[in-house]
This record gives C-alpha cells, structure tokens and sequence, in this order.
C-alpha cells in the first residue's frame, strides 16, 4: 500500500517533467493524459483501501475516510480537467498564438499544482498540510497568469499577495496550536494530526481559540470566505478555463480540508459552541455577499466564480450547524459542487473560446446553435442551482433540514431565502445564454470530442449522486462527518 | 533574546519610514541576518544541532537568495519610486506605533499571563506591520518586503514560544517562501513590461 501513497505524489511530478521533454503537441496531451489517468486510478485504489481499513498510516503520510472523500473529489477533477484542457489548449494554441512553449508550461504547472493539492490531503501533520496549501498558491499564480495579459497579471497579483498573506495568519495560527501543544506536554511529533485529536481536552483554551480564530480567517481566505474572497472572482475568471475548474472545485475543498482538521481538534478543547458561531456567520456572510454580484453580472466566468463564494458559504455554515447531518450534508455538498461547478467552468471555456468573449450579453443562443451543447449548459445550469433531480439539491436539502432540526430556524429561513434568490439570479442568465437571439459569430459552435465527454461524465456524476447514494459511500461520508465532529 | 526583539522592532521601524526599494531590501536583510543569529545563539545555548541548520537555512535563503533576487528586480526598476502611499512616512511610523501598543494590549487581554509575552507581541506586532506596510505602499517590491517581514515575525514567534519549529516544516515553510519571491518577482517584472511601472495602484480593471 505504501508504493501506491507515494507512486500517487511521485506520478504528477514524473508526468510534470516527462511533459517538458515532450516534442509535439500531441505527444504532451496524452503524456499528459496517461499521467492523470494514472493518478486517478492510484487515487481510487487508495480510496478503496480507506474502505476496507479505515485509515493508513505511513511515515508522515496518513489517509482516512475524511481525506478520502477530498481525494475522490481530487481524483474526478483531475481527470475531466486533464480531458478538458485536451481541447481546450489545443484551440487556446491556434487563438492566442501560443507556441508549444506555452502548452508545455502550461503542462508542467497543471501536474505541479495537482501534486500539491493531493499533498494536501495526505500528510499528517497539520504544519505540512499549511506548506502544502502554500505551495498550492504559488503553483496556481501563475496558472492564472498564464496568458501574461493585464488583467491576468493583477489576477495573479492580488490572489498572490491575498492569499499569501492570509496563509500566514493560517500559519500564525498553526504556531499558536504547537505553543498549547508544547505547553500542554503532549507527547508525539510536533503538531502531529493523530496527537492533538486526541488530547485536544488538555489544551489551553485561551490558546487555542485564538489559535482558531487565526486559522480560520487564514485558511477562509484561501477558501474564499467573504470579506477575504475579493481574489477568487479574479483569479478565476482570468486563469484558463480546466484551471478555473479545478480552482474553484478542488482548490478551494482543499482549503476547507484543513479547516475541518483543525476543527476536529479546536472543538475538543473550546467546545462546540465558539466554533459554530464562528462558522455560521462567516458562512452565512459569505452567501450574502455573492448575491449582489451574481445578480447583476457580465462576466460569465465571474457569474460561476460568485457562485463558488455562495457555495463555500453553504458548506461553511453546515460546518457551523455541526450535528452528524449537516456535516455529511457539507461533506456531499463539496462533492456535488465540485464536480458540477468544475464542469460549469468547461463549458464557460468553451462558450469564451467559440463566441470569443466573456460577457454575457453577447453569448446567446447556444440552444439553437448546438443543441447537445445547450443540452449539456442547460442541465449543468439546473445542477448548480440545487434542482431536482440533481446531487445539490440533495445536499443542499440535507444542509437546510439539519439547519432547522438543530433549532436554527432563523438560518435556516435566511439560507433558504438566499439560495432562491441566487436560484433566480443563475437562471435568469443561464435562460439568457440558452435561448436568446443568436448573434452572428454563434453559426457554429463547435466542442472538440475530450471536452464534451468531461462534461457528461460531470454531469452523470451529479445526476447519479441526486437519484443514488451507493451504500459504501454513504457509509465513507457518515465515517468523515463522525472524523470532522468527533464520535 | 529581548535585544534581539528590540533591534527587530527598530528595523521594522526604519522600514514604515523607507520609500527607497534599495534600503527596504537591505532593512529586510539586515533583519534576516538577526533572526539567523539568534537561532545561532538559540544552538548554542542548547547545544541542539537543530538550530544550527534552521539558522543555516536562514542565511542561505533569507540572507542570500531573497534579497539576491529583489536586488536584482530593483536594480531592473529604474525611474521607479514610492509616489502613491496610503500614509506618509510620519503617519505610517506613528500607525506602527499604534500597532505595537496593541499587540501588547491583545495578548495582555486574550492571553494574560502567558510566559514569552515580549516576545509573542513583537512577534505579532512585526507580522501586522508587514501587512501594514503592504496595505500602505503601492510599489510591488515594497509589498514583497512587507511580505517577508510578517513571514520574519512568523519566524520569531517559533523560536521565542517553541524554540523552533521542527526541522522539517522550518524547511518547507523556506521553500514556500522562496518561490513566493520567485513567483511574485515574474509578476513584478511582468507588470514592468505590460504597465511600465510597477506601481500595483494601476491593478484596478478587475472589478464587480
């Protein structure tokens, strides 16, 4: 099992340099390809093994059933931006006048930054967890400042310096954790995961809250909590499109990775009720604030990206909630969202590159121009917005009937009334796109063949957990929520 | 330790008042060179070879390789000067001030009692003035010192309530920091060719 946990970090950095050696454009796709396949299928069998034996532990590498949903999500994503980015790449290398330089470097970081966010999840120790996410930053910046124009540039700037910044309030925060770890004489490896979960009731409270708070807004920042999410509109709308897919799915799940590590050990020490007022109003913030500039939207790409603050505010508030519902509710949430939203991102790449703009306005028709496609937008649209049939609005069912079951019922209105309104405002732009009048670049709109099937299998992927939970993943996502809350 | 902590104080002073980006690298490496003595010292004291190499690390990557590379990016920016601050020197000085005293009050009132208090609000007292310093100056390769100061006071924080992170997360968080200079020097230089300037008050097409 060890060589299956290393070979899933060492594969993303041989397919990273393999890449590089690459001689034509075609080559490198399906090096790169083969790689992420692979990644995905190491990740599986990691994911299977979590299933069979709860958790494994190798050196300063652990995996559990919480990492294991994260990982699934890593291991989906991957895989359809890597099929994505084949088409997609291909057509930004003719538009944009790129050189296979640039496909290079752009293969080269995609591996990278899938490297450091499975390192992410399967280290141990809470202090590596925040290199990770670090290098996870510097990975993505220049992923988004990939195409080196202006406002790609000040994209990656601000979600540079933001980010950076807030990770070392994370950091700040992470120290204080060791101090209450130093000075309370636990035993085990400094700011070891496995040591503090368990002795989290000996800890400083003082410490430790304050700890938490730090940690809290550092890693809020990188989740895109409001008031620190002013990079996440920027850098996804400038990144190219299978990035801003896996930004907005697997970065920013990631993020809230660390944050429920930290909880299962802050709750331990301070209680459940400081953590979950903390939680609750930094989510339900956080979908107050996406509403505005959702509702009166011209970038596409920016439209998805506010949607992604929304829903980072759904989960963080069902983080909040805190009984075993909602937390397998946020836990299926992330999932649901990360696999609809990324494919959302697809298809804005695809629309971007064929009606060669961002702006709402002048994308319309898509459903008579190509009806598959529009098939595709129209289901991915009603997916995110939580309608039935789909996985969301499974989850976001379970968050909201947790919310009231808990006593919440004035939350639990104001979610649902935010969720409505965010509802109206999606749709009213997706009916726009859908069945306006066609404008005269949208004859043909084509989507090469790889970029396609990433998006139906997305689809199928939220389609299937709205009608079905299988029993063995029901059970990994009831095992995580007990991981994150104790029990 | 507290001369240490008040000679890092004195430098993060100097530095609010600093507009040359010339003199903002040599504080930053002036401070740098202080932090990898007192882990030198810290080594000495306890006679663990652990501080040897964290402050080892320091020189070659705080001392050398960071200011190497912001040099060399300052040397590149000619005509380039701080014009658009927040606050001018005095009233920035005059905020860090304010800073400090707050820092002290906020660990007084959230922590009373605990045993490096110096230490820990200098520590956070320097990590607030490099974000302040962030907040304040326009020019890009102020910010980045701003940056690698609040990471210093990340730094000193370890050593003063821990005695040092663990080897292994001190050589991550390093590298993080590296190739954060690394990765914001390609911008900085990529802001030069597309704004002429590095001037980061010009980022503001992206809104809404």
């Amino acid at each position: 099992m060890s060589a299956v946990l290393y070979g899933v970090l060492i594969v993303p950095i041989l397919t990273a340099i393999a890449v590089l050696a690459g001689a034509t454009s075609r080559s490198i796709k399906i090096m790169n390809l083969t790689g992420s396949a692979l990644t995905s299928l190491l990740l599986g069998i990691i994911i299977y093994a979590i299933n069979t034996t709860a958790s494994l532990k190798i050196g300063i590498l652990y995996v559990d059933h919480l990492s294991g949903l994260f990982l699934a999500v890593i291991a989906v994503l991957s895989f359809t931006a890597s099929l994505f980015s084949a088409s997609y790449m291909e057509k930004e290398l003719i538009t944009e006048k790129n050189d296979l330089k640039a496909l290079k470097r752009y293969y080269f970081l995609f591996n990278i930054f899938c490297f450091t966010m499975i390192s992410v999840l399967v280290v141990e120790n809470l202090g590596l967890m925040w290199v990770a996410i670090e290098a996870t930053t510097l990975a993505s910046a220049l992923l988004v400042a990939f195409y080196f124009s202006r406002a790609a540039i000040e994209a990656a700037w601000k979600y540079v310096m933001i980010c950076t910044v807030g990770i070392c309030l994370a950091l700040l925060g992470t120290i204080l954790l060791y101090y209450a770890q130093v000075s309370a004489g636990i035993g085990g490896d400094a700011l070891s995961w496995l040591a503090l979960k368990d002795s989290g009731a000996v800890l400083d409270v003082r410490m430790v809250k304050l700890a938490f708070v730090f940690i809290v807004i550092g890693y809020g920042t990188k989740v895109g909590l409001a008031p620190m999410h002013t990079w996440l509109p920027d850098a996804h709308s400038q990144a190219p499109s299978p990035v801003s897919g896996l930004l907005s799915g697997a970065l920013l799940s990631c993020a809230l990775y660390v944050i429920m590590r930290n909880i299962a050990i802050v709750k331990a020490s301070v209680g459940f009720v400081f953590v979950q007022q903390v939680l609750m109003a930094l989510g339900l913030f956080s979908i107050l604030i996406a509403i505005p500039f959702l509702l009166v939207q011209h970038d596409i790409k920016r439209l998805f990206a506010y949607s992604s603050v929304e829903h980072m505010g759904i989960i963080t508030f069902a983080l909040g909630i805190g009984t075993p519902l909602a937390v397998y509710g946020a836990l299926l949430h992330i999932f649901n969202h990360a696999v609809a939203k990324s494919a959302l991102f697809y298809m804005a790449g695809v629309l971007t590159q064929e009606y060669r703009t961002k702006q709402i306005m002048r994308i319309k028709g898509l459903a008579a121009a190509n009806p598959v496609l529009g098939g595709v937008f129209a289901l991915l649209v009603l997916a995110i917005t939580g309608s039935p049939p789909f996985g969301i609005f499974f989850s976001k069912f379970l968050i909201t009937w947790a919310a009231f079951a808990a006593g919440y019922q004035l939350a639990g209105g104001i979610l649902l009334v935010l969720v409505a309104a965010v509802f109206a405002g999606m749709l009213y732009y997706g009916c726009q796109i859908l069945f306006g009048q066609p404008v005269a670049t949208a004859r043909n709109v084509r989507v090469g063949r790889p970029a396609l099937a990433a998006m139906v299998l997305s689809v199928m992927i939220v389609a299937i957990t709205g009608f079905y939970v299988p029993e063995c993943f029901n059970n990994a996502l009831r095992l995580a929520a007990a991981i994150v809350i104790g029990g | 330790m507290n001369l240490l902590i008040i000679l890092l104080m004195t430098t993060a002073f100097f530095l609010t008042r600093v507009t040359n980006m010339r003199t903002a690298v040599g504080i930053f490496l002036a401070q740098s060179v202080m932090i990898a003595l007192a882990s030198i010292i810290i080594g000495f004291e306890t006679g663990e070879v652990h501080y040897y190499l964290a402050g080892l690390l320091t020189v070659v990557i705080k001392v050398a390789f960071i200011p190497y590379i912001l040099f060399k990016i300052v040397k590149r920016l000619k005509n380039e000067r701080e014009t658009n601050s927040l606050l001018s020197p005095n009233l920035s000085s005059l905020a860090a001030a304010g800073t400090t005293v707050l820092a002290y009050g906020f660990i007084d009132q959230a922590l009373p009692g605990v045993i490096s208090r110096d230490a820990l609000a200098a520590a956070i007292a320097l990590v607030l003035i490099g974000l302040q310093i962030i907040m304040i100056r326009r020019q890009a390769v102020l910010q980045i010192v701003g940056l690698n100061i609040m990471e210093n006071g990340l730094y000193l924080l370890g050593l003063s309530v821990t005695n040092g992170l663990p080897l292994i997360l001190e050589l991550g968080i390093f590298f993080d920091m590296l190739v954060a200079v690394a990765v914001l020097g390609i911008l900085t230089y990529r802001l030069k060719i597309s704004y002429a300037s590095t001037d980061t008050t010009l980022l503001r097409k992206l809104k809404g």
